[in-house]
């Protein structure tokens, strides 16, 4: 089903909620409230200065039913995985405070949250550790008219509880609009690994929320192949203490491509670690952004936080915006962050020609290398492998390089 | 072999090489020795094609073709191998499937099928147990986390894989101790024959005592001031580059 009219993003939104538990009622007035507040981002929003949104914001869709994302693995006893459109008529009280992001939606967050119609709610009970991973592919409409889906995941690990949650937004061209919106939440020593793939996934953005409890570990793979336009914001809230994550991702940019990561690490509680690297590639005239922010609150003593980003450049079109930082209001703290921007080491890669090897070669060689670092952290083989291929498959003389590592 | 002809090169704009002549015969070993700053590494990486070292005069031929026409991988297919000072770490790559990839890329050039992996294993396994290179670090990411020595075994573990006519051996000896200097000079040692020629770079006299030298050279400033045989090298490390320097100042 495909609502006739197309509209604006912000023309779509409705005056009034009248359907569901009215805990969700309020929630989406408030987001549509702060939304016809704020309005949608504009270059001059500083979180959204790099990425041209103007385009989306001004554009008209449709809004396309559903947004609920296939599952493509079983669902391993012990795990449930629901339609979050049923759980909302069913027994609404079990999602109460779960889809608030946190507190007050902004953007295209708000967005999501007022108008998504469906989605899915993975549980995973205490002391249920989930060996076999879940895989979600977010299939992209085919419709020649421009669509717009709200897709909403939530997932919640009880104490001690293990996931792999491996999601792929696949192939989809330039008039398809997917908002995402994944919210995790962490209890006590729960361990969760994260593989999110974006395959030249047309218009895309996206949110992953996370918020850890005491001792809970979470782990962020991902892999950005090519996408018209891609906004990706990550961010936990480590709430409670000794809780780490690791946040890794790559991307690979080229043509007119422009792909955009945020990060947003907070610890909030002390003990807590967090580790991100992010490493990227931008070729042709494509445009690659990085920013990523630790912010380390007054009690979060003894708080180990690192960040770092990479980025080859290898067309003089091309261009990498970078920005690591870090806000830091305690004393006890360890935390390191850095960025770099340039081209092959030719140190490398004239030991790699001084040994024979032709110098385009030498260069697909350095390039794959640069990247496969992250992409072996893909914490699925079928899914790493995949990547891999995809990677060689968009790299000159892809195929003269496998088995490179 | 190799025949330098008048060889002058600079590095941003900075005369390094000032007119270097030298001939090497296939079967023969020489040694290149000069203090630091003589241009000893120039030297080799000239010869090896490294961008940046800019020939401004002279000519190099290679089993009597211009050398410094070629690309550095061609030069490598045509069989001149360099062993690096400081062989670069490459995370990603690794060393194994990097070997593979120039035996091939080699073997290629030289209108000969590439190797499968079955017999590459066979040679790779026979050539490393030559300078005593484990398995897990011939597996490893290319000099990665590799102590100097290790480095520099893996240099000529390379060397006996791609089995060169012409070796330019650049301070091979830096940075070992006596063990693993044994260890290197006996794997240079064995690659040694009639068909095969080397250059030895080398600012102290030790490793000539287990790479003994046909000729030595010695390179100060730029230019070659001596050349003599294996007893060179003896009296240089006695007497010092300053007291040749001086002896020679008119």
């Amino acid at each position: 089903m495909t609502d006739a009219t197309p509209q604006t993003l912000l023309g779509s939104l409705p005056t009034s909620f009248d359907a569901g538990p009215e805990w969700l009622r309020a929630l989406r007035g408030r987001a549509a409230e702060a939304l016809r507040e704020q309005g949608l981002p504009t270059k001059k929003t500083e979180a959204w200065r790099f990425t041209p949104v103007r385009s989306v914001v001004d554009a008209e869709f449709s809004q396309e039913d559903g947004g609920v994302p296939s599952l493509v693995s079983l669902v391993p006893d012990g795990v449930t995985a629901r339609s979050l459109r049923q759980v909302l008529k069913a027994q609404p009280e079990l999602l109460e405070g779960r889809l608030d992001l946190g507190g007050a939606p902004t953007h295209f967050a708000a967005l999501n949250t007022a108008l998504f119609t469906d989605g899915l709610w993975i549980d995973v009970p205490a002391g249920v550790a989930i060996q076999e991973p879940i895989e979600l592919v977010h299939a992209i409409s085919t419709s020649p008219e421009p669509g717009v889906v709200y897709p909403r995941v939530l997932v919640t690990l009880g104490d001690h509880a293990e996931l792999t949650l491996v999601e792929t937004y696949a192939s989809g061209d330039a008039r398809q609009l997917t908002n995402s919106v994944v919210e995790v939440a962490l209890d006590r020593n729960a361990k969760m690994s994260h593989v999110r793939v974006h395959e030249n996934a047309g218009l895309q953005v996206g949110r992953v929320d996370v918020r850890q409890d005491t001792d809970s570990g979470y782990r962020s793979t991902v892999v950005t192949l090519g996408g018209a336009l891609l906004r990706f914001d990550v961010r936990c809230l480590l709430q409670g203490k000794g809780a780490e994550c690791q946040l890794d991702g790559a991307y690979l940019v080229e043509g007119e491509d422009h792909v955009d990561h945020h990060t947003r690490v907070e610890h909030q509680a002390s003990h807590c670690r967090s580790e991100q690297t992010y490493r990227g590639i931008a070729a042709g005239k494509a445009t690659a952004v990085f920013d990523g922010i630790v912010v380390v609150h007054r009690d979060a003593q003894k708080t180990e936080a690192h960040q770092e980003n990479r980025n080859l450049l290898l067309s003089e079109m091309a261009t990498v915006h970078t920005k690591p930082h870090l806000e830091i209001d305690a004393d006890d703290v360890i935390c390191s962050h850095g960025a770099t921007v340039g081209s092959l080491d030719e140190d490398q890669l004239f030991y790699l020609r001084a040994r024979g090897i032709p110098k385009d070669l030498a260069h697909s060689i350095l390039t794959y290398a640069f990247l496969e670092s992250v992409v072996d952290r893909v914490d699925h083989e079928p899914t790493r492998q995949r990547m891999r291929e995809a990677l060689l498959a968009r790299i000159p003389h892809g195929d003269d390089i496998r088995g490179i590592t | 072999m190799l025949k330098i002809e008048d060889l002058h090169a600079e590095v941003d704009g900075k005369p390094i090489l000032k007119g270097i002549n030298l001939e090497i015969e296939a079967g023969q070993v020489h040694a290149v020795m000069g203090p630091n700053g003589s241009g000893k590494s120039t030297l080799a990486y000239v010869l090896a094609g490294r961008d940046g070292y800019e020939v401004t005069k002279g000519r190099v031929f290679y089993k009597g073709k211009d050398l410094l026409e070629m690309p550095p991988e061609v030069r490598a297919a045509e069989g001149v191998f360099l062993g690096f000072q400081y062989p670069v770490a490459i995370p990603g790559v690794s060393n194994i499937y990097f070997l593979k990839a120039a035996l091939n890329a080699i073997r290629k050039h030289r209108g000969e099928e590439p190797l499968d992996a079955i017999d590459f294993m066979k040679l790779s396994k026979e050539k490393a147990a030559l300078v005593q290179l484990s398995d897990e670090l011939t597996k490893r990411s290319v000099n990665d986390g590799f102590s100097g020595g290790e480095k520099k075994r893996n240099e000529i573990f390379q060397m006996a894989v791609l089995e060169p006519s012409l070796a330019v051996l650049d301070e091979t000896d830096s940075g070992l101790d006596i063990d693993a200097l044994r260890v290197v000079a006996e794997g240079v040692n064995s690659l040694r024959g009639p068909e095969r020629a080397m250059l030895v770079i080398t600012h102290y006299q030790r490793l000539l005592d287990y790479i003994v030298p046909d000729v030595v050279h010695v390179l100060i400033d730029g230019q070659i001031v001596r050349t003599g045989g294996k007893d060179l090298a003896k009296q240089l490390e006695q007497e010092g580059y300053t007291e040749v320097q001086d002896a020679l100042q008119p």
